[in-house]
Parts: structure tokens; C-alpha cells; sequence
């Protein structure tokens, strides 16, 4: 190291810029939500009264947050589980020699670069209580009229279903980069041994492919934790009741609507926390089991 | 020679540049910049840059520059962190709901403290809207874009379920017989539907003259308690949920979504804010004929009025008396007959003066757009009361999204409309009682 850096200063130096940001971006922001916790505050923050640990207390006793915690758990649960499996599926399909194969790996992408403002408004539109096409197709087949602006749980279902699909693009384009590293001899080999294509699959490629779907499992989790806002602004805002008030939502609308700064502010300590543990576990014990090679 | 040309030319360029810089300021100096954060989007986007470039044409020394921040929360949102910022629009517009919020901010100019006394004629600003904004008899933000919920049905619908077009229904017993014949007759799924859930429940309590709130809805004094799950609220909600099983009342979302089911023509009739009817009218156009109502009553209520929604338009402090001397000027501009008039066509919400009512009569506009003047008929012809002149509550947002879930609750039949209601009452009491403890 110091013949790299002959200058004590150098390294310091070089590693500020991105210090400035996590600084500025990062850690003042979370000291001050934590000071800001502590309080009730007005609107525009002029009066503050300091609550200590009040915030705090109410959140793990007020059912509306309860619940949203149990529907943020359902909804991210489904991302990863359901969501990986299909896109796993659909990788591998796609890595078939298949003709017109370039024209279905396109297409399984796209989802993911659609914004979620033009995701959400079109499964809006597909499942419209009295206009969607869904709607309307599953009523044909079984009769049952769907109305996702009164039925809470399927409103649920329909955000978690459209934010699944909203990823499937994201993860089959790692999942495919994934088996197109698998080595050819590794699965012939299998192959003379005379396993069979899903013995083949579950014990060369899938083990193979464990750093991907790590690293997949982490990514959807966050993404199912944090980065749905738009998807449920567009689509339900919270609603009907407060069946699809996940945590991100309640955060913003306690924060920026109702403008319970201090509640809010909690919140975010809480979501912080939670996340900070939930990573840690991850690394702890999925990441004995990855099998890097 | 030539390259002598050259010099002077680019001498001349040089000067001329030079003048350009010292002067500049000089010039930007004695135009006064006024900002103004709105909500406006759609087709009442281009219907405020009307009304902004009017007025920058005629005021030469005063640009004021309209600014689209996204929806009323993300504007009231914007500007409170402007304000923390120390950095506040001149003009911000913020909806009904944010009236308590912004009076209790100790950040605005109230209106009338602008004005000398006489200055502008206050008393032309069409009296529902005037009383909503006032306290004390005194206007604290300025009327810009106000409407009310009226009652939409499909004409062409009502013919094929073998009703009288031009017999919309005026009681709520009316509108649920209406509403079995058209879902029996097959002609639609459902009948009727309402925009704005929550604050249709609100209107409701306005338009048979109750209490939605204590202390006069929190006119007289701070607001303590809420009364909307009292026997009103209950029957209201309860009339609601019995058509909901009847199949005559369809809850279909929040805001403007249930506009979809109308132009669908999946439904036959709509509660919704007469700023719809613009929008309405164009999309139906050759279509279907569209009538409009007042909206209909329980029978064996007192009268009120239903009530005003919408925005104001809110003057910030911390700026100079330069720049609120140019803003009285952007004020007067929007209350001017025609200007306001105009406003109207373009937007179908409320012309807010008097004098550009009778503008509007007199050209024959409504004999034109009769959908247009349902709304305002309606306002003019119910009775003032304390009642009816709007609510005044800390945290009123809040308090509107707890009785949206309520509703909602209700609508999925998940609890009944008594214990919905004392269940949002309860959860408001709380947040009034949170936000009074701010402003002891």
C-alpha cells in the first residue's frame, strides 16, 4: 500500500468524493429523521414537541401499520418466491435453440423497461372493473364479476401480480446470462452418466447458478421493500381500504400528505432497521449455501 | 483594409455585447418576478397560461410565471419545503382540505391584508365561495378554482330502460327505484357510481344541513370532534351499501376513476365535481347525451347547501412590497369578469364573481352549455348555514383518507356502516386531538 500512495493524503483524498455523498445523501439525512422522530411536528415545521420514544410506541400499536407490515411481508414474499420461479422458467426456455429465440428474449425484457407509471396504468386499464378486458374475459369464463376497487385482497393480488411481472424482464436477462456460463462439459458429462434433463437441471445447473439467484433474491427484496411507490401510486394509492398500503406507501403518505413528519420519520428509522437485519441474515446464511466457483 | 472591416465590426459586436451585460440587470431589475405554483394539469393546464400570458402582455414590469407542481398534495407537499427552504413561491394554489393547515402556518398573507379597504369588491365574489375562504368575514386566500358536485346520468340509457329523460331522479329513493329499473332492464350492470367518495359523503352532510364536525365544523372554534358517524352519516352510508347489494351503486375508485364507467356507458348516472363536465361533454360527444342534475336529497331533511371543492390561490410571506404590490395586480387580473369567464369555458369550474356570471348569461353561454350552469343553480339556490359553509378541520387530509377506507370498508362488505363510520370517527378524533395539541 505505501509504495502504491507514496502521500499520506492521496488515498483520503480519493475516496472523498464518494465519502461527500454517502455523507450528505446518506448519513445526515438518517441522523436528522431520527432527531425529527422524536417529535411531533407541525406542517411546515415550526412548532415541534418533543414525544421521545411516543412515535415509536404507537407505530407497533397502531393496526394499520401491523398490517401494512404483514401485507409489505405477503407482497415481497411473492416477488421473490413466485416471481424468481417463473423467471427462472422462462430463462430457460429461452436459452433453448429455438428459431426467432432473439425475438423472445426481447420480448421477456421489456417489462423491466417499461416505467412504472406506464406499468401501473396498464394493468389499470386491463383489469378495469367495468372496461378491462381481464375483467371482462373472466367473467365469460366463470362469471364472477372482479372489482379490484372493493375486493382489497384482490387488489393485492393484482399490484403484486403486476410488480412480478414488472420485474420478470430484470431477472431473466441475469438468470439467462447465468446458464449461458453453465459449462457444456459439465452437462454432458451428466449427460453420459445418464441423467435425465431435470436431474441435469437440479444438480449441475441449478447449484451453478446460485450466485445469480443470490444475488436475484437480494435485489428482489429490495425492490419488493422500497421501489413499488410508483407502481401503487399509479394503480390502487393505498387502497381500497388500506389493503395495499405497503410500508414505502404509508411512509409517504403519513410524511408527505398527511404530513405527520415525526410518525413518518419513525417509519423510516423502523424500514431502515429492518432492512439493515434482513440484508445482514441474508449474507450470514444464504451466502453459506451459495456455491461460488 | 479588409482585415481593418473586420476589427471594427467585431469592435462594434464588442461594445454592443458589453452594453448587453451592463444593462442587463438594469433591465431584468425592473420587471418583478412573481411565482406561482399550481395544480393545474390536462386542459386546465393551458387555461391558466391563458390567463398568465393575458396578464404578463398587459404588465410589461411584472412576469409572473406559472409553475405545474404536480397534484394538490405535491404542491401543498413542495411548498412547505419551500417555505422550510426559505425559499416560497409567491403564489401557491392548495386545495379545500389544506384551508386549516394553511391558516394555522403562521407563513401566508391573508388576502384581505393586501387590499386597502374598497380597493377590490369582494363582496362580488359569488357567497358560497366567499364564506368558505373567510374568517371572521375576512378573506384569507383568493377564489380561483372552485366547483361542486352535481349528478351526470346518461340520457340515451334512461330512453332504452323506458325512463323519462328528462326526469332525473331528485330523491335518493328516486334514484334507487331509476336504478333497478336500468340494471333490471338489462341496459347496464350497474347504474350509478360516485367521483370523490369521501367528499360526496361530505357534500351530503352539507346538502341536508348537518354537522360534519363540532363547534359550528370547526368555524367557531378549533374542531374536537367529528359527528359524520352520527344518524345522518349512518343512513347515508347504509342507503349506500343497500344499493351496493341491489347492484343499482358500484364503488368504482377514487377521484375521477368512475368517469371511465360513465363514458363506458357502464353505468347510467354519476355524482361527480362539475369541473367533470368539460371533459364529459367532449368525450361524449356524438356518443350519447349527457344531462346534468342537482344532486338528490333524503327526503325529510332541512335544506342546506351542497358545498365548495376545489383550490385557492395562497400568498406566502417573505417577499418584498414590490412583489406584493405585483401580485395584487396578478389577483385583481384573475377576478376580472372576463378573464374568470373565460376560466370557466375552458374548465367548467365555478365563474367566482358575480359580474362574470351575468358576462356569461348575457353572451349566451348557458343557453349553449346548460350542463354548465347545473352546478352553479345549485349552489345559489340552497340556504346558507352554518352548516353548509364548509369544514374547517386541522389535518382535514388525513381525516378525508380515513373515511375514504371507511367507505371502502364498507362498499367490500368487510364491516357494517355503523362500525365503519365509528371506527374513522374515532381515528379523526385522534387526529385532531394530535393536531390541537400543536397550535395550544
Amino acid at each position: 500500500m505505501e509504495s502504491r500512495f507514496p502521500n499520506k493524503i492521496l488515498p483520503y483524498l480519493l475516496v472523498m468524493p464518494s465519502l461527500l455523498v454517502v455523507l450528505v445523501f446518506l448519513i445526515v439525512p438518517s441522523i436528522q429523521s431520527f432527531y425529527l422522530s422524536l417529535f411531533r411536528v407541525s406542517p411546515f415545521g415550526n412548532v415541534l414537541i418533543f414525544k421521545g420514544l411516543q412515535n415509536f410506541i404507537h407505530l407497533f400499536q397502531d393496526p394499520a401499520y401491523l398490517n401494512s407490515l404483514i401485507r409489505s411481508f405477503f407482497f415481497t414474499g411473492f416477488i421473490v418466491v413466485v416471481g424468481l420461479s417463473i423467471s427462472l422458467g422462462l430463462a430457460v426456455l429461452a436459452n433453448l435453440p429455438l428459431a426467432g429465440v432473439d425475438i423472445y428474449r426481447t420480448a421477456l425484457i421489456w417489462p423491466f423497461a417499461l416505467s412504472p407509471a406506464v406499468a401501473g396504468t396498464i394493468w389499470a386499464l386491463l383489469v378495469d372493473p367495468s372496461t378491462g378486458p381481464i375483467t371482462y374475459f373472466v367473467q365469460l369464463a366463470t362469471g364472477l364479476r372482479l372489482n379490484w376497487m372493493t375486493n382489497g385482497d384482490l387488489a393485492l393480488l393484482i399490484v403484486t401480480v403486476a410488480a412480478t411481472w414488472k420485474m420478470l424482464g430484470y431477472n431473466v436477462i441475469f438468470f439467462l446470462a447465468g446458464l449461458q456460463n453453465v459449462p457444456k462439459e459439465l452437462l454432458e458429462a451428466a449427460h453420459m452418466d445418464g441423467a435425465g434433463s431435470f436431474r441435469r437441471f437440479w444438480n449441475v445447473t441449478f447449484p451453478l447458478l446460485s450466485p445469480t439467484t443470490f444475488f436475484l433474491f437480494i435485489m428482489n427484496s429490495l425492490y419488493g421493500f422500497f421501489e413499488v411507490f410508483g407502481l401503487i401510486d399509479v394503480m390502487t394509492k393505498g387502497g381500497p381500504g388500506k389493503a395495499t398500503d405497503l410500508l414505502v406507501y404509508k411512509l409517504y403518505e403519513d410524511g408527505f400528505v398527511n404530513f405527520r413528519t415525526g410518525y413518518a420519520s419513525a417509519q423510516s428509522i423502523v424500514l431502515f432497521v429492518f432492512v439493515a437485519i434482513l440484508t445482514i441474515l441474508q449474507f450470514r446464511f444464504a451466502g453459506k449455501k451459495v456455491f461460488y466457483r | 483594409m479588409k482585415s481593418g472591416k473586420f476589427t471594427g465590426a467585431l469592435r462594434g459586436v464588442l461594445v454592443l455585447a458589453l452594453a448587453a451585460v451592463l444593462f442587463a440587470p438594469a433591465l431584468a431589475h425592473a420587471v418583478t418576478k412573481i411565482t406561482f405554483w399550481h395544480a393545474m394539469s390536462g386542459k386546465r393546464l393551458p387555461a391558466v397560461e391563458r390567463i398568465v400570458n393575458g396578464f404578463n402582455e398587459a404588465h410589461p414590469d411584472i412576469q409572473v410565471e406559472a409553475q405545474f407542481m404536480g397534484s394538490y398534495k405535491e404542491v401543498l407537499a413542495k411548498t412547505i419545503a419551500a417555505v422550510k427552504a426559505g425559499n416560497p413561491p409567491h403564489l401557491a394554489q392548495v386545495y379545500e382540505v389544506g384551508l386549516q393547515t394553511m391558516l394555522d402556518s403562521g407563513v401566508i398573507v391573508p388576502v384581505h391584508t393586501l387590499f386597502e379597504e374598497g380597493e377590490v369588491d369582494f363582496g362580488d365574489v359569488v357567497g358560497p365561495i366567499l364564506d368558505y375562504y373567510s374568517v371572521d368575514g375576512k378573506l384569507y386566500s383568493m377564489p380561483f378554482n372552485s366547483s361542486t358536485a352535481i349528478l351526470y346520468y346518461n340520457k340515451d340509457l334512461f330512453k332504452k330502460a323506458g325512463l323519462d329523460p328528462n326526469r332525473p331522479p331528485t330523491t335518493y329513493k328516486e334514484l334507487e327505484e331509476m336504478g333497478k329499473k336500468l340494471v333490471e332492464s338489462g341496459v347496464v350492470p350497474n347504474a350509478f357510481s360516485t367521483g370523490w367518495p369521501s367528499w360526496v359523503f361530505e357534500q351530503a352532510h352539507a346538502y341536508h344541513n348537518q354537522f360534519f364536525a363540532n363547534n359550528e365544523n370547526g368555524r367557531k372554534g378549533r374542531a374536537t370532534e367529528v359527528l359524520f358517524n352520527g344518524p345522518f352519516g349512518v343512513k347515508y352510508l347504509e342507503t349506500m351499501s343497500r344499493m351496493a347489494k341491489e347492484k343499482v351503486y358500484i364503488y368504482g375508485g377514487r377521484e375521477y376513476s368512475p368517469n371511465k364507467a360513465f363514458l363506458a356507458q357502464q353505468i347510467a348516472m354519476l355524482i361527480q365535481s362539475t369541473s367533470s363536465v368539460g371533459s364529459i361533454e367532449a368525450a361524449t360527444e356524438g356518443k350519447f347525451e349527457v344531462g346534468t342534475t342537482f344532486l338528490p336529497r333524503f327526503e325529510g331533511y332541512p335544506r342546506g347547501n351542497s358545498v365548495i371543492g376545489g383550490a385557492t390561490l395562497w400568498v406566502l410571506k417573505g417577499h418584498s412590497d414590490e412583489e406584493y404590490k405585483a401580485v395584487k395586480e396578478f389577483l385583481k387580473w384573475i377576478i376580472r369578469p372576463e378573464v374568470t369567464a373565460q376560466w370557466h369555458k375552458d374548465t367548467g369550474y365555478f365563474p367566482a364573481t358575480n359580474s362574470s356570471l351575468k358576462l356569461l348569461m348575457d353572451e349566451g353561454w348557458f343557453s349553449n352549455h346548460p350542463n354548465h350552469l347545473t352546478a352553479f343553480l345549485q349552489v345559489l339556490s340552497g340556504v346558507k348555514t352554518p352548516m353548509s359553509q364548509g369544514v374547517r378541520l386541522g389535518n382535514f387530509v388525513e381525516i378525508r383518507n380515513i373515511v375514504q377506507t371507511a367507505l371502502e370498508n364498507c362498499f367490500a362488505g368487510k364491516t357494517d356502516p355503523k362500525t365503519a363510520l365509528d371506527e374513522a370517527a374515532q381515528e379523526a378524533n385522534r387526529v385532531l386531538k394530535e393536531y390541537s395539541e400543536l397550535y395550544k
